[in-house]
Protein backbone atom coordinates (compact mmCIF):
# COMPACT_ATOMS: atom_id res chain seq x y z
CA UNK A 1 0.00 0.00 0.00
CA UNK A 2 0.99 3.25 -0.86
CA UNK A 3 1.34 5.77 2.14
CA UNK A 4 1.54 8.64 -0.05
CA UNK A 5 -1.50 9.11 -0.92
CA UNK A 6 -2.92 13.01 -1.95
CA UNK A 7 -5.94 14.66 -3.27
CA UNK A 8 -5.38 16.85 -6.15
CA UNK A 9 -7.19 19.92 -7.80
CA UNK A 10 -6.90 20.20 -11.54
CA UNK A 11 -8.24 23.40 -12.45
CA UNK A 12 -10.35 22.38 -15.84
CA UNK A 13 -13.90 22.34 -17.51
CA UNK A 14 -12.94 18.96 -19.78
CA UNK A 15 -13.66 16.05 -17.31
CA UNK A 16 -13.42 13.33 -19.69
CA UNK A 17 -10.20 14.92 -21.52
CA UNK A 18 -8.43 15.07 -18.28
CA UNK A 19 -9.26 11.64 -17.51
CA UNK A 20 -8.47 10.07 -20.91
CA UNK A 21 -4.95 11.89 -20.84
CA UNK A 22 -4.17 10.94 -17.19
CA UNK A 23 -4.73 6.90 -19.21
CA UNK A 24 -2.60 7.73 -21.60
CA UNK A 25 0.25 8.44 -19.07
CA UNK A 26 -0.71 5.95 -16.89
CA UNK A 27 -1.67 7.43 -13.79
CA UNK A 28 -3.76 5.40 -11.16
CA UNK A 29 -6.86 6.82 -9.71
CA UNK A 30 -8.47 5.73 -7.18
CA UNK A 31 -11.00 8.45 -6.45
CA UNK A 32 -12.38 11.21 -8.42
CA UNK A 33 -14.94 14.15 -7.78
CA UNK A 34 -16.10 16.65 -10.37
CA UNK A 35 -16.93 20.51 -10.17
CA UNK A 36 -17.92 22.68 -12.13
CA UNK A 37 -14.72 24.58 -12.48
CA UNK A 38 -11.67 21.65 -11.20
CA UNK A 39 -11.60 17.92 -10.42
CA UNK A 40 -10.53 16.18 -7.93
CA UNK A 41 -8.35 13.83 -8.15
CA UNK A 42 -7.06 11.03 -5.38
CA UNK A 43 -4.10 9.36 -6.59
CA UNK A 44 -0.22 9.09 -5.09
CA UNK A 45 2.45 11.15 -4.81
CA UNK A 46 4.77 9.75 -6.78
CA UNK A 47 1.80 9.92 -9.62
CA UNK A 48 1.31 13.59 -8.72
CA UNK A 49 4.95 14.14 -9.97
CA UNK A 50 4.53 12.40 -13.23
CA UNK A 51 1.21 14.68 -14.11
CA UNK A 52 3.20 17.79 -13.24
CA UNK A 53 5.89 16.48 -15.96
CA UNK A 54 3.59 15.53 -18.36
CA UNK A 55 0.40 18.21 -17.98
CA UNK A 56 2.26 21.31 -17.71
CA UNK A 57 -0.74 23.06 -19.07
CA UNK A 58 -3.24 22.52 -16.06
CA UNK A 59 -3.03 24.36 -13.09
CA UNK A 60 -2.57 21.48 -10.26
CA UNK A 61 -2.39 21.89 -6.74
CA UNK A 62 -2.25 19.72 -3.53
CA UNK A 63 -5.78 19.84 -1.97
CA UNK A 64 -5.05 17.36 0.95
CA UNK A 65 -3.18 14.52 1.43
CA UNK A 66 -4.39 11.20 3.20
CA UNK A 67 -2.28 8.43 5.27
CA UNK A 68 1.15 9.19 5.80
CA UNK A 69 1.63 12.08 4.00
CA UNK A 70 -1.56 13.68 6.23
CA UNK A 71 0.24 12.99 9.44
CA UNK A 72 3.31 14.77 8.18
CA UNK A 73 1.42 17.55 7.44
CA UNK A 74 -0.57 17.79 10.76
CA UNK A 75 3.03 17.67 12.94
CA UNK A 76 4.15 20.45 10.10
CA UNK A 77 1.45 22.76 10.98
CA UNK A 78 1.21 22.11 14.82
CA UNK A 79 4.87 21.97 14.87
CA UNK A 80 4.85 25.08 18.04
CA UNK A 81 2.17 23.31 19.80
CA UNK A 82 3.79 20.06 19.65
CA UNK A 83 6.96 20.94 20.56
CA UNK A 84 5.60 23.13 23.41
CA UNK A 85 3.66 19.92 24.54
CA UNK A 86 6.95 17.83 24.47
CA UNK A 87 9.35 20.29 25.90
CA UNK A 88 6.52 20.77 29.10
CA UNK A 89 6.46 16.76 29.37
CA UNK A 90 10.36 16.78 29.70
CA UNK A 91 10.11 20.01 32.46
CA UNK A 92 7.63 18.53 34.42
CA UNK A 93 9.80 14.91 34.22
CA UNK A 94 12.25 16.86 35.21
CA UNK A 95 10.35 19.14 37.91
CA UNK A 96 9.07 15.77 39.30
CA UNK A 97 12.11 13.45 39.65
CA UNK A 98 14.63 16.61 40.74
CA UNK A 99 16.09 17.14 43.94
CA UNK A 100 16.17 20.68 44.95
CA UNK A 101 16.96 20.61 48.71
CA UNK A 102 18.07 18.10 51.05
CA UNK A 103 16.98 18.28 54.28
CA UNK A 104 18.57 16.27 57.40
CA UNK A 105 16.48 15.90 60.25
CA UNK A 106 19.22 15.86 62.86
CA UNK A 107 20.11 18.61 65.38
CA UNK A 108 23.62 17.18 65.74
CA UNK A 109 26.07 19.13 62.78
CA UNK A 110 28.24 15.79 62.85
CA UNK A 111 25.56 13.70 62.35
CA UNK A 112 24.22 16.08 59.27
CA UNK A 113 27.97 16.72 57.72
CA UNK A 114 28.18 12.73 57.84
CA UNK A 115 25.09 12.10 56.17
CA UNK A 116 25.21 14.59 53.41
CA UNK A 117 28.56 12.85 52.19
CA UNK A 118 27.24 9.84 52.03
CA UNK A 119 24.34 10.98 50.01
CA UNK A 120 26.78 12.36 48.11
CA UNK A 121 28.45 9.73 47.29
CA UNK A 122 25.55 8.19 46.56
CA UNK A 123 24.16 10.55 44.30
CA UNK A 124 22.04 12.14 46.33
CA UNK A 125 22.37 15.31 46.34
CA UNK A 126 20.86 19.02 45.19
CA UNK A 127 19.96 19.33 41.45
CA UNK A 128 20.64 15.56 41.29
CA UNK A 129 17.69 13.23 40.02
CA UNK A 130 15.68 11.08 42.46
CA UNK A 131 16.50 7.23 42.81
CA UNK A 132 13.84 4.46 43.03
CA UNK A 133 12.61 3.12 45.99
CA UNK A 134 14.72 -0.14 46.04
CA UNK A 135 17.61 2.16 45.52
CA UNK A 136 17.27 4.30 48.34
CA UNK A 137 16.54 0.81 50.67
CA UNK A 138 20.11 -0.30 49.50
CA UNK A 139 21.44 3.08 50.05
CA UNK A 140 19.64 3.28 53.81
CA UNK A 141 20.63 -0.31 54.19
CA UNK A 142 24.54 0.81 53.06
CA UNK A 143 24.92 4.01 55.33
CA UNK A 144 24.02 1.91 58.44
CA UNK A 145 25.98 -0.86 57.95
CA UNK A 146 28.90 1.81 57.60
CA UNK A 147 28.06 3.88 60.39
CA UNK A 148 26.41 1.38 62.24
CA UNK A 149 28.10 2.80 65.60
CA UNK A 150 26.93 5.98 65.04
CA UNK A 151 23.43 5.86 63.62
CA UNK A 152 20.53 3.59 65.01
CA UNK A 153 17.87 4.10 61.85
CA UNK A 154 17.48 6.09 58.63
CA UNK A 155 15.06 6.71 56.95
CA UNK A 156 14.72 8.88 53.25
CA UNK A 157 11.33 10.15 52.10
CA UNK A 158 10.81 12.65 48.81
CA UNK A 159 8.12 15.58 49.56
CA UNK A 160 8.03 17.65 46.65
CA UNK A 161 11.59 18.47 45.13
CA UNK A 162 12.57 18.21 48.87
CA UNK A 163 14.81 15.05 50.01
CA UNK A 164 13.81 14.85 53.72
CA UNK A 165 16.49 12.07 55.64
CA UNK A 166 15.25 11.24 58.86
CA UNK A 167 17.91 9.78 61.59
CA UNK A 168 18.50 8.65 64.80
CA UNK A 169 21.78 8.49 66.69
CA UNK A 170 22.85 5.82 69.05
CA UNK A 171 22.69 6.96 72.98
CA UNK A 172 22.92 5.09 76.03
CA UNK A 173 19.83 2.93 76.61
CA UNK A 174 17.92 4.92 78.87
CA UNK A 175 15.48 2.53 79.53
CA UNK A 176 17.19 -0.19 81.21
CA UNK A 177 18.45 2.74 83.42
CA UNK A 178 18.10 1.41 87.07
CA UNK A 179 17.15 3.01 90.77
CA UNK A 180 19.07 2.94 93.37
CA UNK A 181 16.39 2.27 96.04
CA UNK A 182 12.92 2.27 94.78
CA UNK A 183 9.06 0.20 95.12
CA UNK A 184 6.54 -1.66 93.11
CA UNK A 185 3.24 0.63 94.26
CA UNK A 186 0.08 -0.37 93.19
CA UNK A 187 -0.99 1.97 90.33
CA UNK A 188 -4.88 1.50 91.08
CA UNK A 189 -7.22 -0.37 94.02
CA UNK A 190 -6.98 -3.98 92.94
CA UNK A 191 -7.25 -7.63 94.42
CA UNK A 192 -3.43 -9.02 93.62
CA UNK A 193 -4.02 -12.55 91.32
CA UNK A 194 -0.18 -12.63 90.63
CA UNK A 195 3.28 -11.74 92.41
CA UNK A 196 6.80 -12.56 90.24
CA UNK A 197 9.43 -11.17 92.15
CA UNK A 198 12.55 -10.39 90.41
CA UNK A 199 14.28 -7.98 93.51
CA UNK A 200 13.02 -6.81 96.93
CA UNK A 201 10.70 -7.76 99.34
CA UNK A 202 7.24 -8.43 99.30
CA UNK A 203 4.49 -6.39 101.45
CA UNK A 204 1.67 -8.17 100.32
CA UNK A 205 0.13 -11.68 98.74
CA UNK A 206 -1.86 -13.27 96.54
CA UNK A 207 -5.49 -12.05 97.18
CA UNK A 208 -4.68 -9.04 98.78
CA UNK A 209 -6.28 -6.62 98.29
CA UNK A 210 -4.17 -3.33 97.48
CA UNK A 211 -5.38 0.58 97.07
CA UNK A 212 -3.55 2.83 95.00
CA UNK A 213 0.52 4.04 95.57
CA UNK A 214 0.34 1.18 98.08
CA UNK A 215 3.49 -0.57 98.33
CA UNK A 216 3.39 -4.54 97.06
CA UNK A 217 7.15 -4.75 96.43
CA UNK A 218 9.67 -2.91 99.05
CA UNK A 219 13.10 -1.83 97.94
CA UNK A 220 14.14 -1.77 101.62
CA UNK A 221 15.92 -4.82 103.43
CA UNK A 222 14.68 -4.89 106.79
CA UNK A 223 15.94 -7.21 109.46
CA UNK A 224 14.57 -6.48 113.15
CA UNK A 225 13.23 -3.07 112.30
CA UNK A 226 16.24 -2.12 110.86
CA UNK A 227 16.75 -0.98 106.77
CA UNK A 228 19.76 -3.22 106.48
CA UNK A 229 20.19 -2.69 102.66
CA UNK A 230 18.44 -0.48 100.26
CA UNK A 231 17.88 -2.12 96.20
CA UNK A 232 15.47 -1.26 93.53
CA UNK A 233 12.50 -3.62 93.58
CA UNK A 234 11.14 -5.15 90.76
CA UNK A 235 8.63 -7.65 89.88
CA UNK A 236 5.42 -8.36 88.06
CA UNK A 237 2.39 -7.42 90.32
CA UNK A 238 -0.92 -8.59 88.48
CA UNK A 239 -4.60 -7.52 90.06
CA UNK A 240 -8.05 -7.92 89.18
CA UNK A 241 -9.07 -4.14 88.56
CA UNK A 242 -13.12 -3.52 88.15
CA UNK A 243 -13.93 -1.79 85.71
CA UNK A 244 -17.47 -0.26 85.16
CA UNK A 245 -18.40 0.45 81.27
CA UNK A 246 -21.71 2.11 80.53
CA UNK A 247 -23.42 2.02 76.63
CA UNK A 248 -26.02 3.28 75.20
CA UNK A 249 -26.90 1.17 71.51
CA UNK A 250 -30.06 3.35 68.85
CA UNK A 251 -31.79 0.58 67.47
CA UNK A 252 -31.86 2.37 64.28
CA UNK A 253 -28.27 2.39 63.26
CA UNK A 254 -27.36 3.81 59.64
CA UNK A 255 -25.14 1.37 57.29
CA UNK A 256 -23.47 2.78 54.09
CA UNK A 257 -23.22 0.27 51.20
CA UNK A 258 -21.31 0.75 48.39
CA UNK A 259 -23.32 0.62 44.91
CA UNK A 260 -20.18 -0.74 42.80
CA UNK A 261 -20.03 2.30 40.95
CA UNK A 262 -16.67 4.11 40.58
CA UNK A 263 -15.90 7.66 38.68
CA UNK A 264 -12.28 9.16 38.42
CA UNK A 265 -11.59 12.56 38.12
CA UNK A 266 -8.45 14.86 38.70
CA UNK A 267 -8.06 17.92 41.58
CA UNK A 268 -5.56 20.39 41.06
CA UNK A 269 -4.44 21.73 45.15
CA UNK A 270 -3.07 25.22 44.84
CA UNK A 271 -1.97 26.35 48.41
CA UNK A 272 -4.92 25.20 50.27
CA UNK A 273 -7.45 25.68 47.25
CA UNK A 274 -8.78 22.75 45.40
CA UNK A 275 -9.74 22.60 41.87
CA UNK A 276 -12.02 19.89 40.50
CA UNK A 277 -11.43 19.25 36.88
CA UNK A 278 -14.53 17.22 35.61
CA UNK A 279 -17.90 17.53 37.49
CA UNK A 280 -18.59 15.07 39.23
CA UNK A 281 -21.94 12.48 38.86
CA UNK A 282 -21.83 10.84 41.66
CA UNK A 283 -24.23 12.14 44.58
CA UNK A 284 -23.09 10.49 47.20
CA UNK A 285 -19.26 9.32 47.62
CA UNK A 286 -16.41 8.75 49.11
CA UNK A 287 -13.36 9.84 47.58
CA UNK A 288 -9.78 8.20 47.91
CA UNK A 289 -6.82 10.52 46.88
CA UNK A 290 -3.52 9.65 45.14
CA UNK A 291 -1.26 11.81 44.55
CA UNK A 292 0.15 12.15 40.79
CA UNK A 293 2.53 15.14 40.93
CA UNK A 294 3.19 17.37 44.16
CA UNK A 295 5.61 20.61 43.57
CA UNK A 296 5.75 22.86 46.73
CA UNK A 297 2.30 23.80 47.34
CA UNK A 298 1.12 22.83 43.56
CA UNK A 299 -0.40 19.24 43.74
CA UNK A 300 -2.48 17.30 41.15
CA UNK A 301 -4.67 14.16 42.60
CA UNK A 302 -6.23 11.17 40.79
CA UNK A 303 -9.49 11.22 42.69
CA UNK A 304 -11.76 7.84 43.11
CA UNK A 305 -15.21 8.73 43.55
CA UNK A 306 -16.98 5.63 45.49
CA UNK A 307 -20.70 5.84 45.59
CA UNK A 308 -22.48 4.63 48.28
CA UNK A 309 -25.65 4.69 49.59
CA UNK A 310 -27.38 4.66 53.25
CA UNK A 311 -29.44 2.37 54.25
CA UNK A 312 -31.41 1.85 57.66
CA UNK A 313 -31.42 -1.46 59.96
CA UNK A 314 -33.73 -1.91 62.56
CA UNK A 315 -31.89 -3.73 65.49
CA UNK A 316 -33.88 -6.33 67.88
CA UNK A 317 -33.41 -6.10 71.39
CA UNK A 318 -31.62 -8.96 71.62
CA UNK A 319 -29.27 -7.93 68.59
CA UNK A 320 -29.32 -4.62 70.33
CA UNK A 321 -27.98 -5.93 73.70
CA UNK A 322 -24.70 -7.74 72.36
CA UNK A 323 -23.54 -4.88 69.81
CA UNK A 324 -23.64 -3.20 73.16
CA UNK A 325 -21.36 -5.86 75.01
CA UNK A 326 -19.28 -6.20 72.35
CA UNK A 327 -18.57 -2.73 72.28
CA UNK A 328 -17.98 -2.37 76.01
CA UNK A 329 -15.18 -5.22 75.46
CA UNK A 330 -14.17 -3.37 72.54
CA UNK A 331 -13.89 -0.44 75.08
CA UNK A 332 -11.65 -2.44 77.76
CA UNK A 333 -9.66 -4.20 75.26
CA UNK A 334 -8.13 -0.87 74.04
CA UNK A 335 -6.53 -1.10 77.44
CA UNK A 336 -5.11 -4.66 77.42
CA UNK A 337 -1.39 -4.69 77.01
CA UNK A 338 1.10 -8.74 76.94
CA UNK A 339 -0.26 -11.26 79.59
CA UNK A 340 -3.71 -9.02 80.21
CA UNK A 341 -7.14 -10.20 79.97
CA UNK A 342 -10.76 -10.01 80.95
CA UNK A 343 -11.97 -12.76 83.72
CA UNK A 344 -15.70 -11.84 84.28
CA UNK A 345 -18.36 -9.38 82.21
CA UNK A 346 -21.40 -8.99 84.03
CA UNK A 347 -24.74 -7.04 82.88
CA UNK A 348 -25.53 -5.09 86.43
CA UNK A 349 -28.21 -2.77 84.93
CA UNK A 350 -30.41 -2.86 81.72
CA UNK A 351 -32.49 -0.29 80.58
CA UNK A 352 -34.30 -0.41 77.11
CA UNK A 353 -35.87 2.71 75.68
CA UNK A 354 -38.15 3.24 72.95
CA UNK A 355 -35.41 3.99 70.57
CA UNK A 356 -32.34 2.58 72.93
CA UNK A 357 -31.11 0.24 75.18
CA UNK A 358 -28.76 0.91 77.76
CA UNK A 359 -26.44 -1.19 79.48
CA UNK A 360 -24.15 -0.72 82.40
CA UNK A 361 -21.43 -3.78 82.35
CA UNK A 362 -19.37 -4.68 85.23
CA UNK A 363 -16.10 -5.74 84.15
CA UNK A 364 -13.00 -7.96 85.85
CA UNK A 365 -9.39 -7.46 84.31
CA UNK A 366 -6.34 -9.16 85.07
CA UNK A 367 -3.83 -6.03 84.76
CA UNK A 368 -0.06 -5.47 85.29
CA UNK A 369 -1.04 -2.74 88.61
CA UNK A 370 2.98 -2.85 89.17
CA UNK A 371 4.98 0.67 88.59
CA UNK A 372 8.19 1.69 90.13
CA UNK A 373 8.46 4.45 92.74
CA UNK A 374 11.68 5.63 93.45
CA UNK A 375 12.89 6.33 97.45
CA UNK A 376 14.53 9.29 97.71
CA UNK A 377 16.74 10.33 100.36
CA UNK A 378 19.47 7.18 100.33
CA UNK A 379 22.78 7.35 99.29
CA UNK A 380 23.45 5.76 96.11
CA UNK A 381 27.01 4.66 97.71
CA UNK A 382 25.05 2.72 100.29
CA UNK A 383 22.54 1.03 97.79
CA UNK A 384 24.52 -2.11 96.56
CA UNK A 385 22.59 -4.84 96.37
CA UNK A 386 22.60 -8.87 95.58
CA UNK A 387 19.54 -10.01 94.09
CA UNK A 388 20.28 -13.74 94.52
CA UNK A 389 20.29 -13.43 97.99
CA UNK A 390 17.26 -11.11 98.91
CA UNK A 391 15.11 -13.10 97.19
CA UNK B 1 -6.55 -1.94 -7.20
CA UNK B 2 -2.86 -1.47 -8.07
CA UNK B 3 -1.05 -3.59 -5.20
CA UNK B 4 -3.76 -6.50 -5.61
CA UNK B 5 -1.81 -8.55 -8.06
CA UNK B 6 -1.76 -11.35 -6.10
CA UNK B 7 -5.68 -11.71 -5.81
CA UNK B 8 -5.65 -11.12 -10.00
CA UNK B 9 -3.40 -13.91 -10.11
CA UNK B 10 -5.37 -15.89 -8.68
CA UNK B 11 -8.65 -15.02 -9.91
CA UNK B 12 -6.72 -15.18 -13.85
CA UNK B 13 -5.65 -18.87 -12.86
CA UNK B 14 -9.81 -19.75 -11.10
CA UNK B 15 -11.16 -18.16 -14.26
CA UNK B 16 -8.62 -18.96 -16.96
CA UNK B 17 -9.43 -15.51 -18.85
CA UNK B 18 -6.78 -12.74 -20.10
CA UNK B 19 -9.42 -10.35 -19.68
CA UNK B 20 -13.59 -10.07 -18.11
CA UNK B 21 -16.15 -7.56 -17.61
CA UNK B 22 -17.69 -7.36 -14.71
CA UNK B 23 -21.73 -5.09 -14.59
CA UNK B 24 -22.79 -4.38 -11.58
CA UNK B 25 -25.94 -1.97 -10.38
CA UNK B 26 -24.83 1.51 -11.99
CA UNK B 27 -21.16 0.09 -12.18
CA UNK B 28 -18.90 -1.75 -14.62
CA UNK B 29 -15.92 -2.93 -14.01
CA UNK B 30 -13.49 -4.33 -16.68
CA UNK B 31 -10.31 -6.59 -16.55
CA UNK B 32 -7.19 -6.26 -18.82
CA UNK B 33 -8.31 -3.48 -21.29
CA UNK B 34 -5.47 -2.55 -23.54
CA UNK B 35 -6.82 0.60 -24.07
CA UNK B 36 -9.50 3.62 -23.70
CA UNK B 37 -10.02 4.60 -27.29
CA UNK B 38 -12.95 7.05 -26.13
CA UNK B 39 -14.60 8.82 -23.41
CA UNK B 40 -17.13 10.89 -22.65
CA UNK B 41 -20.59 10.98 -20.89
CA UNK B 42 -22.54 8.79 -23.23
CA UNK B 43 -20.16 6.40 -24.33
CA UNK B 44 -16.90 4.73 -23.14
CA UNK B 45 -14.63 2.50 -26.16
CA UNK B 46 -12.26 0.67 -24.93
CA UNK B 47 -10.09 -2.27 -26.53
CA UNK B 48 -9.52 -5.48 -25.14
CA UNK B 49 -7.22 -8.07 -26.93
CA UNK B 50 -9.17 -9.15 -30.48
CA UNK B 51 -12.28 -7.31 -29.68
CA UNK B 52 -13.61 -3.80 -28.97
CA UNK B 53 -16.31 -2.88 -26.50
CA UNK B 54 -18.55 -0.28 -26.56
CA UNK B 55 -20.92 0.92 -23.39
CA UNK B 56 -23.40 3.22 -23.61
CA UNK B 57 -25.32 5.08 -20.78
CA UNK B 58 -26.10 8.07 -19.10
CA UNK B 59 -23.85 9.99 -16.79
CA UNK B 60 -21.07 8.27 -17.42
CA UNK B 61 -17.85 8.75 -15.47
CA UNK B 62 -14.70 6.60 -14.12
CA UNK B 63 -14.57 5.53 -10.42
CA UNK B 64 -11.30 4.35 -10.51
CA UNK B 65 -8.42 3.60 -13.38
CA UNK B 66 -5.09 1.70 -13.34
CA UNK B 67 -3.11 0.86 -15.99
CA UNK B 68 -5.31 -2.63 -16.47
CA UNK B 69 -8.45 -1.91 -14.44
CA UNK B 70 -11.73 0.48 -15.00
CA UNK B 71 -14.73 1.19 -12.58
CA UNK B 72 -17.14 2.95 -14.56
CA UNK B 73 -19.85 4.44 -13.07
CA UNK B 74 -23.26 5.94 -14.04
CA UNK B 75 -26.53 4.26 -15.72
CA UNK B 76 -25.25 1.76 -18.14
CA UNK B 77 -27.94 0.74 -20.90
CA UNK B 78 -26.02 -1.33 -23.16
CA UNK B 79 -22.40 -2.89 -23.54
CA UNK B 80 -21.90 -3.87 -27.19
CA UNK B 81 -18.73 -6.34 -28.48
CA UNK B 82 -16.79 -5.96 -32.12
CA UNK B 83 -14.83 -8.30 -32.88
CA UNK B 84 -11.98 -7.79 -35.45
Amino acid sequence: MNKDIIWLKIYTNGYYNLLLKLNDIGITILDNKKYKDYILIKTSYKDYERIKKYLISYKIEIYDSAGYLKIKDIVKKYRIFIMGLFLGFIILLITNNLILKVEIKSPNKNIQNLLVSELKNYGLSPLRFKKSHNKIEKIVENILDNNNELLEWLEIKYDGLVMIVNVTEKTNNEENKTYDNCDIVARTDAKIASLNIYRGVALKEINDYVLKDEVILSGSITFNDEVKNSVCASGEVYGEVWYKVKVTVPFKETVVKYTGKNRYNLKLKINDDEYQIFRSRIQNKKEKKINLYKLNDFEINLIKEREYVEEDIILSEEEAYNKAISIAEEKIKLKLRDNEEILVKKVLKKQVNDSTIYLEIFIVMKENIGVVKVVEGVNPNDTQSDPESIR
Amino acid sequence: MKNLHFREFFKNFLYDLNNFITVYENHLHVYNYQKLNKLSSTEIILTLDDKQITITGDNLKIKQMTKQELLIDGVILKVEFKYE
